[in-house]
């Protein structure tokens, strides 16, 4: 077979000739690593400065799938406690759809104990001890409300404004408004913990119609972290060098020859994928953490839980991940009410307040959000015969956010005197994320991607409202 | 454009050049005062043009209209537009001048240049409205809607005689008129393998393109396309990107995200392209192929594409909601691949900038909307064989008994007669209500029939309970009814996999009417004494489809099983493949009948526990669709004897048709002891009776669906009731015809459409260069992108259209054209000139797609399993992915052996919840929407797969292995063998010397014990020789080259 493209230039060959003599060392990697301009413009994750200035950088998102109770840990009910055992109103219950209970089931008093904490004076309940310690560090939004009562669609919508699947989450927006500092590890991580995983899967940290480049990378916290991380069994690092550079070589040639400046972008992403073998594993390595981080989150070297979840994705903002998204699937207590909430926040209480106290203590938590909730909250009316379980309900529900310029120390909203209803101040999914958008320095209403004709944003075309009142 | 006279164009043309030459450009166009621009003529043209779509009657960005002079001093969000006699403070003028994105219009082409030296003008010499009549507003707006280019039917243009080629002559001249010159050609070798990626989505092998160097120079080209066209392989390659347009996918998405069998129907689109179906049938057969005549397997098969919506059986969901959410994505589906519309935007409200209107949107919906969620089995063409041949031997078995002979018509008679002396009872309907509690998060729709069918989360273990309070309040005994349902796999009756059901136990209790569910421990037992059924399976243990975690002695069996109170033994429907998917009654007898008092109601429990332990799989054994009646009758029949069957006995014997002859006939075999052996020969042959796989399809309803326009699209908020149409905007519909699905299909695929055949053209030339004529493949709506090429796009759906809408052809016309055969060498200028290669002064080079990034390696290597068609296959892949918590349940991925993991990456198995992952990692959409254009991305991630994943690896071990073997006896020769097996061409000599050098390196390595042969390659011969090897062709298998399509 004869040789194809023969033209080849001559800076081709002239670079080829300086190179290829010295085994390509140090010189030829920081040649490729300072890219042209054009390379560069063609990096989609390259850091962006945002039309507004900022007040959050990064998110750290703690997803509580399955849906948390917040009638049982921040959403203090008495009311609910002296009707338990009575039906609900009917006029509250009229049109009212549920998943599994008829409406018409009687209601169900909070299963736990509820004090004051803080300067702030939040009600907490007695689960949460930690979090306690915290509250006046925390914006409590208890009028949370959504339109989904079912999980797979819930979650979608939390995290992408939309019930219908297909569409970009809040963290494909951030990465894609704001790119990412550290270009040795990906743009958007997600960690998922707990019993099951999130329904709908991937979905939920899909990029959607945004470019690709901005999908959630599911990173594991035992074994290999990112998929395919590791060298294939026998190639030691000198021999995964070597290939690169001689990849390099090779790309750089064909570079040369056809003039497509997106090799250069190919053997840019070569470099990173190498540095990634490295920087991943180390960030991921907690185990030089010192003890007494290790203690306050109640993370272990070696283990995988939420606890480690949360300590990694310190590390992670710290070292410039811009969204960082934490899975944690086990709240859906449609029975063993007590047990299963006791377990959870057991698993979670501890670790969550570590995380604020953590970020705070080294000045990350003014431009890091750190956010908490579940898809919706959970029916004031009880499920199951043993009184120790509550039904899917999206009127009124609690999230929780740290940092980025929220307000602390408030807590915002009010469900009625059942939590059935979100009465005063409701916020709905599209006003949070309009409010989060805001923080991060962006008009949701022009911050914007051209889709189907549209100019299609996170908020969708619904009216949303930025909630100045819990942002400072 | 097109309306402006040739001397116009000439000037436009001559002045872009000038404009491109110098930035300071400036045009004396109007010389004098009385020359000056006059609104009406000159600058009310251009808004109406340009600006009024978006600032007109249907929409006002930023609050701004230039629909009339009122409207335009009014200005916008900004304020005033408009500062009379001064330009530079003009923000109109500031805004049509912009290179930034605040460039006005926002979309297309930014105004031309005398245009915007019009505009200028008519500001600086005051900005007055002269000859402005107030009609001009009305007029304008409905116009806009009526020029749209899109909405008029494709015409065949103009082409001057001397065109021999007119791909070649729209893109010329396109091309010149920008200032760029075509690309001389590319050379053979890169030709051929753009081709061979293009046409079949595989690399050439060697061999294969030694043999094509070898034709004869002036038909090389022709043949080798004629052959590419011919192989299987192409319809596998083009099936990929319908597949995309669909969202197919192999599982049901949302939170259960549970496997489906939908191979079938991607098979039947690989085949239709590999016939070169007309595309005009491959439309209508996918809408409406069940409603041909005589609709054949595949026909059915076919209208699996409005199927691959997704399926929500999260526990506690309502099924109408997500019905309705199916049907939305069915008409995206419809609106994106096959109209090129975004008709999904008038789900809600009228949309927003086509003219198209909510009640439109659902009044074509109300074409589709009456269809069964249906499941059916399907059989490959070898079980079809099978199945005739089973069921002819059936049918000579049951002739064989004769009913000549005195004696048997005697016996026959005797049992027709006992039969219809059996009694029969009345029975009572029970109008039923769920207990919540203990359906398990399982709906149970009332039919009309006074049945229930179950839908939605299937529990794999539960006990159901029903409330009731019966009119008759005697009961002596209760009847179940399993009816089969096209709703339910396979027909059903039951919910499993083969549509069969498993009964672990019936309970009837009573109790007071105040007495709770939740009470059922306190509640009046009762006793069932015996029970009867048409049909008494053998005792079986169950199967590995419901499996149990540890030891299992659940079985199934005969009617006893429901009343034996054992919660381990079940009464199952299922006797086997061909006969399991009918209706079986079962009637169970009280030992004592119950009386009930005043007061006092029924419940029954349905104890169904025979499903696997995994709920989030396949695993229930449930009932599908039931009814429960009770009667006080003391006197019960013995046996069951179906309705149709008593009225074909009760009809006199002559006038019996014969089809009551055959039923009679075929009850009389299998219910006297006497034909015992022949019902061991039947038995024996309905085993024989293969199972098929199973295939969503649309299946219409006997009784239409009614269709309301839905406020704000909420399924809970039906408005008017709309009958079916289309919309006035487009073609019309024929009149003549039925209103129904098949009328509609017929209608997507009509000639007249003006947007059917652009669509596809459109996305095929996309394959081919990277961006369409529309950039916007899925939205050739006002807001769309204009075509770059208008005739160009028109002459291709013309031609499509009259060459029997055939896409075989239509790949002839662009890959023999000179456009097509560039080279895709970029320089500098070219770049800057024309990067997104809109005017195809070049070929594109092309990153390939996920499947052929796969696909190259496992070619190249020559691992290639090349079988079509059948079952997804399950390729290696990280464990971890499949459970929690990465997944949401547990999901079984068993790898596929050798050879199935090597089948092309078209048939990898993709759960909608967890893509695949190497194929996500290049941009394979997981089918959560229908993509009618893929991203292509340039990410460390795809390097970090195509360097370290399992696969890849095998691969480059593999393709090592070759090279040893084929290559010759000498390292370059080797190098040049694995390398042109990746690339199709030979390596330079300086290529060579990197791979060398590279090679030398490991040998070495290896040599001195730095890497361990043993670990890098499989056990065998030769094992340094083959390390070197495998790592030299991963290199050569991570090129950007052999991942690009030149």
């Amino acid at each position: 077979m004869n040789s194809g493209e023969s033209i080849e230039s001559p800076i081709a060959r002239r670079w080829f000739l300086q190179q290829c003599g010295m085994g390509l060392g140090a010189v030829a990697l920081n040649h490729l690593l300072a890219p042209t301009a054009s390379a560069q413009n063609l990096n989609p994750l390259a850091p962006k400065q945002p039309p507004f200035a900022p007040k959050a950088k990064n998110i750290i998102y703690l997803f509580m799938a399955g849906a948390p109770s917040q009638l049982e840990l921040l959403d203090h009910k008495p009311e609910l406690a002296k009707f338990d055992g009575t039906l609900p109103p009917a006029s509250l219950i009229k049109e009212y759809r549920t998943g599994f209970i008829d409406p018409n089931s009687k209601l169900l008093g909070p299963k736990f104990n509820f004090a004051q904490h803080g300067q702030s004076g939040a009600w907490v309940s007695e689960l949460m001890p930690h979090f306690a310690n915290i509250v006046d560090d925390v914006t409590i939004v208890n009028s949370m409300v959504t339109d989904a009562f079912n999980h797979a669609p819930a979650q979608i919508l939390m995290n992408t404004g939309s019930q219908q699947f297909g569409r970009p989450s809040l963290g494909s927006w951030t990465t894609y408004g704001l790119g990412t500092e550290n270009q040795d590890l990906p743009a958007f991580v997600v960690f998922s913990s707990g019993s099951k995983g999130p329904s709908g899967g991937s979905a939920n940290w899909s990029s959607g119609f945004l470019p690709t480049e901005h999908e959630g990378v599911l990173f594991r916290s035992t074994g290999d972290p990112v998929m395919y991380l590791s060298n294939p069994p026998g190639i030691d690092d000198i021999a995964q060098r070597d290939t690169l550079d001689t990849l390099s070589i090779l790309n750089q040639q064909q570079a040369s020859r056809v003039g497509d400046p997106q090799i250069t972008s190919r053997i840019n992403a070569f470099e990173l994928a190498h540095r990634m073998q490295t920087s991943a594993p180390e960030l991921m390595d907690i185990k030089n953490e010192p003890q007494h981080i290790l203690d306050a989150y109640g993370a272990e070297p070696g283990g995988s839980s939420f606890a480690n979840n949360c300590l990694l994705a310190r590390r992670m903002v710290e070292s410039g991940v811009r969204f960082v998204q934490l899975y944690h699937e086990s709240w859906d207590q449609h029975g063993n009410l007590k047990g299963g909430l006791k377990n959870n926040c057991k698993d979670t209480d501890q670790a969550c307040a570590a995380l604020v106290t953590d970020l705070k203590q080294r000045g990350l938590l003014d431009d890091t959000l750190v956010m908490w909730g579940g898809e919706f909250g959970r029916t004031p009316m009880v499920q199951g015969d043993t009184n120790d379980g509550r039904d899917h309900h999206p009127n009124a529900f609690t999230m929780w956010m740290a940092g980025g310029g929220f307000k602390p120390g408030i807590t915002w909203g009010q469900s009625d005197e059942l939590g059935f209803n979100a009465v005063e101040n409701p916020v709905h999914v599209r006003d949070l994320h309009a409010t989060i958008l805001n923080q991060l320095g962006f008009d949701h209403e022009r911050f914007t991607h051209r889709f189907q004709g549209l100019d299609a944003r996170l908020t969708g075309v619904e009216e949303a409202n930025i909630v100045r009142e819990i942002i400072a | 454009m097109e309306d402006r006279t040739a001397l116009a164009k000439g000037i436009e043309m001559t002045v872009i050049r000038i404009g491109l030459l110098s930035s300071l450009f400036v045009m004396p166009w109007f010389a004098s005062a009385q020359d000056m621009p006059n609104f009406t003529n000159d600058i009310w043209p251009i808004l109406t043009q340009h600006c009024i779509k978006c600032h007109g009657e249907r929409n006002q960005e930023g609050d701004l209209r230039l629909d009339s002079p009122q409207a335009i001093r009014e200005g916008g969000e900004y304020g005033a537009i408009v500062e009379a006699g001064d330009p530079g403070d003009s923000t109109l003028f500031e805004l049509v001048t912009s290179t930034d994105d605040e460039r006005m219009p926002s979309k297309g082409d930014p105004l031309a240049p005398e245009s915007i030296e019009i505009l200028r003008q008519w500001i600086e010499s005051g900005a007055n409205f002269d000859g402005w009549q107030p009609e001009f507003t009305a007029i304008a707006n409905a116009s806009i809607l009526q020029d749209h280019w899109a909405f008029t039917a494709p015409k065949r243009p103009a082409l001057p005689a001397s065109v021999t080629n007119p791909i070649d002559h729209f893109v010329t001249i396109k091309a010149e008129y920008n200032g760029l010159k075509l690309s001389k050609q590319a050379d053979k070798l890169t030709l051929i393998r753009r081709l061979a990626l293009d046409l079949t989505g595989l690399p050439p092998t060697p061999e294969e393109v030694d043999r094509i160097l070898a034709l004869p120079e002036n038909s090389w080209y022709s043949t080798y396309v004629d052959e590419l066209l011919a192989s299987p392989h192409y319809g596998e390659r083009w099936a990929r990107h319908w597949l995309d347009a669909a969202q197919y996918a192999d599982s049901d998405g949302f939170e259960k995200d549970k496997p489906r069998a939908v191979s079938a129907w991607r098979d039947w689109v690989i085949n239709a392209f590999n016939n070169d179906m007309p595309y005009n049938q491959f439309i209508v057969e996918q809408i409406a192929g069940d409603l041909l005549p005589n609709a054949t397997q595949d026909n059915r098969v076919a209208t699996g594409f409005l199927r691959n919506s997704m399926i929500n059986e999260e526990g506690g969901i309502h099924p109408e909601q997500f019905r309705m959410e199916a049907m939305f994505n069915r008409m995206d589906l419809i609106g994106r691949a096959m109209l090129g519309l975004t008709v999904g935007c008038a789900q809600c409200h009228d949309h927003k900038y086509d003219p198209l209107s909510h009640t439109d949107y659902y009044r074509m919906m109300a074409f589709i909307n009456n269809s069964h969620e249906a499941q059916i089995t399907v059989y490959t063409s070898e079980e079809s064989n099978t199945r005739d041949d089973v069921l002819a031997a059936i049918h000579s078995l049951e002739e064989s008994v004769g009913t000549k002979s005195r004696r048997v018509r005697k016996r026959r008679r005797a049992w027709e007669k006992s039969l219809l002396t059996q009694p029969r009872p009345e029975w009572e309907i029970l109008d039923l209500t769920f207990d919540d509690s203990s359906a398990g998060g399982q709906r149970s729709l009332p039919q009309e029939d006074g049945s229930y069918l179950a839908q939605g989360y299937a529990p794999t273990r539960f006990d159901p309970k029903m409330l009731a309070v019966p009119k008759i309040r005697r009961i002596t005994a209760v009847r179940l009814e399993l009816l089969p349902d096209h709703n339910l796999p396979r027909g059903g009756p039951g919910r499993s996999i083969y549509g069969t059901a498993a009964l672990a136990e019936i309970e009837l209790r009573h109790a007071p009417i105040e007495r709770e569910i939740r009470e059922w421990g306190s509640w009046d037992k009762t006793i069932f004494e015996s029970a009867i059924a048409n049909v008494n399976p053998e005792e079986k243990k169950l199967g590995p489809e419901w499996p149990n975690k540890g030891e299992d002695k659940r079985v199934t069996g005969p009617i006893s099983m429901a009343i034996d109170r054992k919660g381990d033994t079940a009464w199952t429907t299922d006797n086997g493949a061909g006969r399991r998917n009918q209706a079986r009654d079962a009637i169970f007898t009280l030992k004592h009948p119950l009386e009930l008092a005043d007061g006092e109601r029924i419940a029954i429990n349905l104890s169904q526990k025979h499903g696997g332990w995994n709920s989030d799989d396949n695993q229930n054994y449930n009932i599908g669709r039931f009814r429960l009646s009770v009667t006080s009758a003391d006197e019960l029949p013995s046996e069951i004897t179906p309705d149709t069957l008593v009225e074909a006995l009760s009809t006199p014997e002559k006038d019996r048709s014969d089809e009551q002859n055959a039923l009679i006939h075929r009850h009389w075999l299998t219910a006297t002891p006497q034909q015992n052996e022949l019902n061991i020969k039947l038995d024996e042959t309905w085993a024989r009776h293969p199972l098929g796989a199973t295939q969503l399809v649309m299946m219409e309803q006997d009784k239409p669906r009614v269709t309301h326009r839905l406020d704000r699209g909420d399924y809970l908020s039906p408005e008017e009731v709309v009958n079916p149409g289309t919309p006035e905007f487009l073609h019309a519909l024929d009149a003549s015809a039925p209103t129904n699905r098949l009328t509609f299909a017929q209608w997507l695929a009509s000639p007249d459409s003006p947007t059917t055949a652009r669509t596809i053209v459109n996305r095929v030339w996309q394959q081919y260069f990277g961006t369409g004529i529309v950039a916007t493949p899925s939205d050739f709506g006002i807001q769309g992108e204009r075509p770059t090429h208008p005739e160009l796009l028109d002459w291709l759906a013309i031609e499509f259209m009259e060459n029997d809408w055939s896409l075989k052809q239509l790949h002839k016309r662009i890959t023999e054209s000179r456009t097509y055969q560039q080279s895709s060498q970029l320089t500098p200028e070219a770049l800057e000139r024309d990067p997104g290669n809109r005017y195809l002064a070049r070929a594109t080079r092309i990153r390939v797609e996920g499947e052929v990034v796969r696909d190259i390696a496992l070619a190249s290597s020559g691992l290639l399993n090349p079988k079509i068609g059948g079952p997804s296959v399950h390729p290696p892949a990280p464990d971890y992915l499949f459970v929690p918590p990465a997944s949401y349940g547990p999901k079984v991925w068993k790898a596929s052996d050798d050879t199935e993991k090597y089948r092309r990456a078209l048939y990898t198995f993709r759960f909608r919840s967890v893509p695949y992952p190497v194929l996500q990692i290049f941009d394979t959409p997981a089918g959560n929407a229908p993509c009618t254009l893929r991203d292509r991305s340039n990410t460390p991630l795809q390097a970090l797969a195509t360097l370290n994943e399992p696969l890849f690896n095998e691969c480059a071990a593999a393709l090592g292995v070759r090279a040893i073997m084929h290559g010759g006896n000498t390292d370059a020769s080797r190098i040049d063998y694995a390398f042109s097996s990746a690339v199709t061409r030979s390596p330079n000599t300086s290529e060579t010397e990197a791979l060398q050098e590279f090679l030398d390196k490991q040998r070495a390595r290896i040599a001195n014990g730095e890497l361990d042969a043993a670990i890098l390659v499989p056990a065998g011969d030769d094992l340094s020789e083959r390390a070197a090897w495998a790592l030299t062709a991963r290199v050569i298998l991570n090129l950007d080259e052999t991942i690009t399509r030149q």
